[in-house]
């Protein structure tokens, strides 16, 4: 799959029109220019044949050299992708934990005050773009109330701890978790709501369990078989949400290096980047996979 | 009631909490941390650099940091466009314009202690020139054609270095003024390789300390700076892409400086605690008109072009004063080789509708390329919307075509022929010469290698483009420029649209900011209290 | 139809959302006719303007258009965009979802493996290469937008495929020499139908939205046109300054997304076919009690262990109230087997329910009467009183095992967790009861069963388990709720004879839901009829199976085949139970039965004792 991948890459990069020297060269590019700069990057060779070459060196761990940053790629991808992994980990942690609590509050308190409240707040979340949310909050937070840092993933001057991380964090990953909390709380709400009308709810209720123990041992457990495959999904949408939240918080990762790569054509960042990201999101899925086996008897053959 | 908050507590406790938590971690022992250190200068830059090593980049984004680390034989004389002593201390030019000798400033070493001389220049050159040099492969070197006509480069003595031409070539002087032309260490190039781009190592105010990737490279004073010794400790550069993040920083104090601000921020800043500096450049933008074919191949139509677009509203209003209206083809930062005598296109849409009808274009469908955005392109969407608006009050039919920027080039470069009338533009140079040699003549078009998308070719414009390039007399070549001006400004190949002001803004406890025509950012001298 | 019509209009947040969307709908489609200015005449000088200026009821943008007809101009493109992006998006999706769920194997592999490689990307960048590498303008942006969607109709289709293609009715199909395709299109897709349908709700306002994430990095649709997303992504240069032109497209775009939600989320509830009534709905932990005084406690003779007083549950469904049970009066004496009978629908679950308040709620409200255990007032406790009761001293089994025990949890770990719920106890010694009580109810090799999981067990273990559950805090009313029903006439025997036992070795008294009066006749010494929320019947069984009173009792033991009797002919009743909203007066069984007289309608039919029996007829069959 993740061959599959890369092939898609180097056949999508090889239809956009533009390549690296033009991006280099920018209102310089003549055409001779051009073409000596591809020959220098090595650029000239057909498009399979340098696929073939990068795939190589790639199994060999080397993922080439980007030209439009003039470092190792993986030196590149590796510190961007740590950078994302931070923020993106933590937005789906809190997307997840929101997403949840909001969806069986609302289930629970049906119709009630709680629940409207939730319902709306999703519908926010939902309906905001996430690059809009994000300008608001730091123009809020950052600029008038002074509470947490405009952006950058550290103190330009000191710092440097994990404090100063999370004192960084907290804006960029709320924003960012927001739109995906949005999702999760509607499905989690009707999961918990398909659930808590089942037989064996009844049977926990007939029981005389304590009431938090039939939400929390019982229904949530059981919604959660149907919730766990959407978080898996929605890891992707955090990921790509990533693209914006990082441009506008100014997180060193690596959505938006893609982003960039892509505008440079610089074909070796964005295979690098690619790569790494799409591992990332199977082994994400393979590890739903396996938390929905554990929860669910049912799944294993 | 217990029963009927069964969730309550559970739930909302955890989250909140951990919410709480984060927030808590962070907002509260640093409330007051927003103010950047004195001493300490934070410049917001528009993006993360490609490579520190002069020869190998082409952003003005990059040359902010260079032209603090490193020095040419020559630079801009501060406040203007015209060369002036560097690392060179006088120099002088054979009768035929193609021997140049340099003497070169004594007692001047690198960062890492090395000392500069004759050698080192011509390691520089024959780096970037010479492919059989060992260490061209630290490349490429992108711009390495502006020393195109360089023949050769001796060392004649450790304080005289002489470059010899193939042919006469008056902007030398000017290209090695330009950060192409900065001198780097030969001895740290032999020790990084490729890596220098990331370890700089030259002879200016300040010196590298570190790059850290995506946040910021941080310079500090050179003890052991041959001239006057810089003004603050060290300047950090952070990369902030997003002009909006840029501006919030700079409101909430992260940054002690910035520059291209957003025209529609600019009144953000008016008062209260900040100053805007702004200095005009040589920056011309402009709308390419298809010469050869379709309504633009008429001269009438082009000039109907010229005075249908209100210009005025366009830098005053969407660019919120921060450019001029362009009269010509040179910009008036070039202030011996700009013509005073020519006056912009008035708006005059009446005067174009009159045109049109006399050539028969009333009703032309027009097609228009326009960037998302670019080097020097300012707010290309608003502009080319408005315009599109301005040619559609004079009867055209203009439909907008946008790119990213470098599809645009790919698409623009090659020539208009058979894809459109006419495509937005903008150039910044360190020369008059530049953009017209490169965009104007016949030779020029592009199955020829230049840039003259439009086709626009005038045997006259021609001719006095290569005799100003060849004579190193610079009365001659004002003379010579201003005709061209004249000639080119009737003849109306582009629209000529404005003329950028180059914009920062800096928190008041900064002293001696200035910006240069040059469009670098000096910061020697700056002070912060 | 009209009933998925009627359904969506009774859900008012829906029908609101619906109505929202009609209005920008149709707004939207009257654009042209509109007194709208030139959305794209410029005046720069009137930039920025605020709204509710001359001229310009919203403001004007940064070349100064008004942002009214910006709006307008602009929410018709978005609208149209987004259904349109969908639609590609759906049916591709469907399509290929479709195709790799029918026909599985190497095709199913290889489309999902293109789907999970899509997906595996950033939708963001597939977008943002997608329009790199078509080139600008609004159809290429429209395409990349859908397609990146597509994978998500696909993989979302193909679930629904997959299930459906082991079904009978594909299976009929197939034999009846249907091909591939005509099977998908005739009988696959109209049954996935309403999840596309659903999904493309969802999808259409997420579209519209991330236009405007794609304007944000450059790429939407071509200026001057006007799109909501590209509005948004515009006006972010002046959000610091002018934050006006960015919240007019902004709270556009949530109204679009919002009422696009709440009416698919309407559509979604009414297309669902197991939901009768209006929207999904979960049960409080208690059923609502709203009831005037409960009656005087009534001595009864002899004392009763449990005893239900005029009982009367209602389900209320918006203006329609169902009596479910309506004035149900019956008692349990200490080791005493009660049976109640009746068709399904007659309310005798409803009552049993009732006793420790878990009928669903809503709709279900215990809206009159008392239930007294000891002669201590049940319905009106407060609900941690009823907790303790639940299990502890009253315990229910349920009719369907497969669906009352929880499918995640080991039989072990449940039956433990009904031990400890009432009686403080480490997990081992929990789970030494809960083997002891696997013991008890017979569970063959209990040792290895109690870590296994419900679906690991046949019917009647389950069963066994379900009653082990009952059993384990040693309750003094078991209420046995068609306990058998789902099993097998053998495994339904063993049942039968395990609650006998345990019922005599402990003195458990029973409340035996049931139909059939075969199980009744095993078990109960004494029996009451249920029909249309009443009571109509009671008796020792014995008598009442010799010589019924009502003619409805009559007409249902001649329903029992009695084994061992041969051949008998079988009478079904004939008619249907009434609607319990549309009861006639007077006997409710009347429309159908044989001996129903003019009076019979005439009004109110108590319930006449007589000794140990009691009737609700005016002609009973016998009188006793």
């Amino acid at each position: 799959m993740l061959l599959g991948i890369t092939v898609i890459v180097f056949l999508i990069m090889s239809l956009i029109p533009g390549d690296p020297a033009t991006a280099i060269l920018g209102a310089y590019a003549t055409p001779e220019n051009v073409e000596k700069l591809n020959r220098d990057l090595g650029l000239d060779r057909p498009m399979v044949e340098r696929y073939f070459i990068w795939l190589g060196n790639m199994l060999q761990g080397d993922f080439g050299r980007s030209f439009s940053l003039n470092r190792p790629v993986i030196d590149e991808v590796a510190e961007r992708f740590s950078a994302t992994l931070v923020l993106a980990g933590t937005s789906f942690v809190l997307c997840a934990l929101f997403g949840i609590a909001a969806g069986v509050v609302s289930a629970v308190r049906q119709y009630g005050l709680a629940d409207r409240l939730i319902t709306f707040a999703v519908l926010i979340g939902i309906s905001v773009p996430s690059f809009f949310l994000g300008m608001i909050m730091i123009l809020f937070f950052a600029v008038r109330l002074r509470w947490f840092p405009v952006s950058g993933m550290y103190a330009i001057y000191g710092g440097g701890d994990l404090a100063d991380l999370l004192h960084h964090l907290v804006m960029p990953a709320v924003a960012l978790a927001a739109v995906a909390a949005g999702v999760v709380a509607r499905l989690s709400r009707s999961a918990m709501l398909e659930v808590l009308r089942q037989d064996y709810i009844r049977t926990a209720r007939a029981k005389g369990l304590r009431e938090r123990r039939v939400i929390f041992g019982h229904a949530l457990r059981s919604a959660m078989v149907s919730i766990i495959p959407v978080l898996g999904l929605q890891a992707g949408f955090v990921l790509s949400g990533a693209v914006y939240i990082e441009t506008v918080f100014q997180w060193p990762g690596v959505g938006r290096m893609l982003v960039d790569a892509i505008l440079k054509r610089d074909l070796m960042l964005v295979q690098g980047g690619v790569v790494f990201v799409a591992a990332a999101y199977v082994l994400f899925n393979i590890a739903v996979d396996v938390a929905q086996a554990l929860l669910d008897p049912r799944i294993k053959t | 009631m217990t029963f009927r908050h069964p969730t309550r507590r559970g739930f909302l406790a955890s989250t909140m909490s951990s919410l709480a938590a984060l927030a808590a971690a962070g907002a509260m022992p640093r409330r007051a941390r927003a103010a950047t250190p004195p001493g300490v200068l934070v410049v917001g830059q528009i993006a993360e650099p490609k490579a520190l090593d002069p020869a190998a980049v082409t952003a003005v984004n990059d040359f902010r940091i260079l032209v603090n680390l490193y020095e040419g034989l020559t630079r801009y004389k501060p406040g203007t466009l015209e060369v002036a002593p560097g690392l060179a201390t006088d120099w002088t030019i054979s009768d035929d314009g193609t021997v140049y000798t340099f003497t070169l400033r004594e007692g001047v070493r690198f960062h890492d202690g090395t000392p500069f001389d004759a050698e080192a220049v011509k390691f520089n050159f024959d780096r970037m020139l010479d492919e059989s040099h060992p260490y061209h492969d630290t490349g490429p070197f992108p711009l390495a054609f502006f020393f195109g006509s360089v023949a050769k480069t001796e060392a004649l003595d450790p304080r005289t270095v002489r470059f010899t031409l193939n042919e006469p070539y008056a902007p030398f002087l000017s290209n090695l003024a330009y950060p192409t032309g900065l001198i780097v260490s030969p001895e740290a190039v032999k020790r990084h390789g490729k890596e220098f781009g990331r370890n700089p190592v030259g002879t200016g105010p300040f010196r590298f300390v570190e790059w850290r990737s995506n946040e910021a490279v941080v310079i500090e004073r050179n003890p052991d700076y041959w001239g006057e010794k810089a003004g603050t400790e060290a300047v950090i550069f952070r990369p902030i892409t997003d002009a909006n993040t840029r501006v919030a920083e700079m409101l909430a104090g992260g940054i002690d400086l910035m520059v291209e601000v957003p025209p529609t921020s600019l009144a953000q800043f008016r008062g209260g605690g900040f100053s805007i500096v702004e200095q005009a450049g040589p920056h011309l933008w402009f709308l390419i008109l298809n010469c050869k074919e379709g309504p633009f191949a008429d001269k009438r139509v082009r000039q109907a072009a010229n005075y249908a677009i209100n210009k005025e509203a366009i830098v005053n209003d969407v660019l919120e004063g921060t450019a001029t209206v362009a009269a010509g083809p040179i910009p008036p930062a070039f202030n011996w080789a700009y013509n005073d005598a020519l006056e912009p296109y008035p708006y005059d849409p009446d005067k174009a509708r009159a045109l049109i009808e006399e050539a028969g274009a009333a009703g032309a469908k027009l097609v228009f390329y326009v960037t998302e955005g670019g080097s020097g392109m300012l707010d290309p969407v608003p502009m080319g919307t408005a315009i599109q608006a301005d040619l559609e009050a004079v009867g055209f039919d203009v439909e907008i075509k946008t790119f990213e920027w470098n599809t645009f080039l790919g698409q623009v470069n090659p020539g208009l022929e058979g894809k459109a009338d006419m495509a937005e533009m903008a150039w910044m140079t360190n020369d008059p010469d530049t953009l017209p040699y490169l965009a104007l003549r016949t030779e020029a078009w592009p199955d020829k290698g230049g840039f003259n998308s439009g086709y626009y070719s005038n045997p006259k414009v021609d001719e006095l483009l290569e005799k100003a390039r060849t004579s190193t007399d610079q009365a001659e070549r004002a003379r010579l420029y201003k005709e061209m001006q004249v000639i080119v400004h009737d003849d109306a190949p582009w629209v000529f649209v404005a003329n950028w002001k180059q914009n920062a803004v800096t928190s008041d406890r900064v002293k001696n900011f200035r910006l240069e025509p040059s469009f670098l950012l000096h910061l020697a001298s700056v002070v912060k209290e | 139809m009209t009933a998925f019509l009627q359904r969506l209009a009774r859900n008012r947040l829906a029908a609101a959302g619906g109505a929202m969307l009609a209005l920008i709908v149709l707004v939207a489609l009257a654009v042209p006719l509109l007194p709208l200015q030139d959305p794209n005449a410029t005046a720069t000088a009137e930039r920025f303007a605020r709204p509710l200026s001359e001229g310009h009821l919203l403001g004007t943008d940064h070349l100064g258009r008004d942002l009214l007809s910006r709006l307008a101009h602009g929410t018709r493109l978005s609208l149209a965009m987004g259904f349109a992006a969908a639609l590609i998006a759906a049916v591709l999706g469907s399509v290929l979802g479709i195709v790799a769920g029918f026909l599985g194997g190497r095709v199913d592999n290889v489309i999902m493996r293109g789907v999970d490689m899509l997906m595996g990307f950033p939708y963001v960048l597939l977008a943002l290469a997608i329009v790199a590498a078509l080139g600008p303008g609004l159809v290429n942006a429209l395409i990349a937008v859908a397609a990146v969607n597509v994978p998500f109709f696909a993989r979302n289709i193909r679930g629904v495929t997959v299930a459906l293609a082991g079904r009978e009715f594909v299976d009929a199909a197939r034999l009846s020499g249907m091909g591939n395709l005509r099977i998908m299109a005739v009988e696959i897709l109209p049954n996935v139908l309403p999840v596309i349908v659903i999904a493309l709700t969802t999808t259409t306002g997420w579209m519209i939205l991330e236009t405007a994430g794609l304007s944000f990095l450059g790429l939407g649709s071509q200026p001057p046109q006007a799109d909501l997303g590209s509005m948004l992504g515009e006006a972010r240069a002046a959000l610091i300054s002018h934050p006006h032109v960015a919240v007019v497209p902004g709270v556009m775009i949530f109204l679009v997304v919002m009422s696009i939600n709440l009416f698919g989320d309407g559509v979604r509830d009414a297309l669902d076919p197991r939901l009768g009534a209006g929207a999904l709905t979960r049960p409080l932990p208690a059923t609502v009690v709203d009831r005037p005084a409960p009656p005087p406690l009534r001595e009864p003779d002899p004392p009763a262990l449990l005893a239900i007083d005029d009982l009367r549950t209602e389900f209320r469904l918006g203006r329609r109230v169902l009596p479910a049970v309506d004035g149900v009066s019956l008692s349990l004496g200490r080791g005493e087997a009660v049976g109640l009978v009746g068709e399904s629908g007659s309310g005798k679950s409803v009552t049993a329910l009732s006793v420790m308040r878990l009928v669903a709620s809503p709709p279900g409200v215990i809206a009159g009467g008392a239930v007294r255990l000891d002669g201590e007032e049940v319905i009106g406790a407060p609900f941690e009183v009823l907790r303790a009761l639940r299990g502890r001293r009253v315990a229910y089994v349920f009719q369907d095992p497969q669906a009352t025990l929880h499918p995640l949890y080991r039989i072990g770990d449940q039956l433990a967790e009904a031990i400890r719920a009432h009686q403080p106890m480490g997990a081992r010694a929990a789970r030494v009861r809960a083997l002891e009580l696997l013991r008890d109810v017979r569970m063959p090799r209990p040792e290895d069963r109690i870590d296994d999981y419900p679906h690991q067990l046949s019917g009647g273990q389950r069963q066994r388990v379900g009653i082990a559950m009952a059993l384990a805090n040693n309750p003094d009313v078991i209420i046995a709720d068609e306990p058998t029903t789902a099993l097998d006439v053998t495994v339904q025997a063993q049942i039968l004879a395990l609650l006998e036992r345990l019922r005599r070795e402990r003195g458990l008294s029973i409340l035996f839901i049931t139909h059939d009066f075969g199980v009744v006749a095993q078990l109960c010494e004494r029996l009451a009829v249920m029909y249309a929320g009443r009571i109509v019947e009671e008796g020792p069984t014995a008598e009442v199976l010799a010589a019924p009173a009502h003619p409805y009792t009559r007409r249902l033991i001649a329903c029992v085949p009695e084994p061992g009797a041969g051949r008998r002919r079988l009478e079904a009743i004939p008619g249907l139970p009434p609607r319990l909203d549309a009861l006639p007066p007077g006997c409710a069984f009347a429309p159908r039965c044989h001996r129903a007289r003019p009076d019979c309608g005439a009004g109110d039919i108590p319930l006449r004792r007589a000794g140990a029996r009691a009737v609700r007829c005016l002609h009973p069959e016998t009188t006793p």
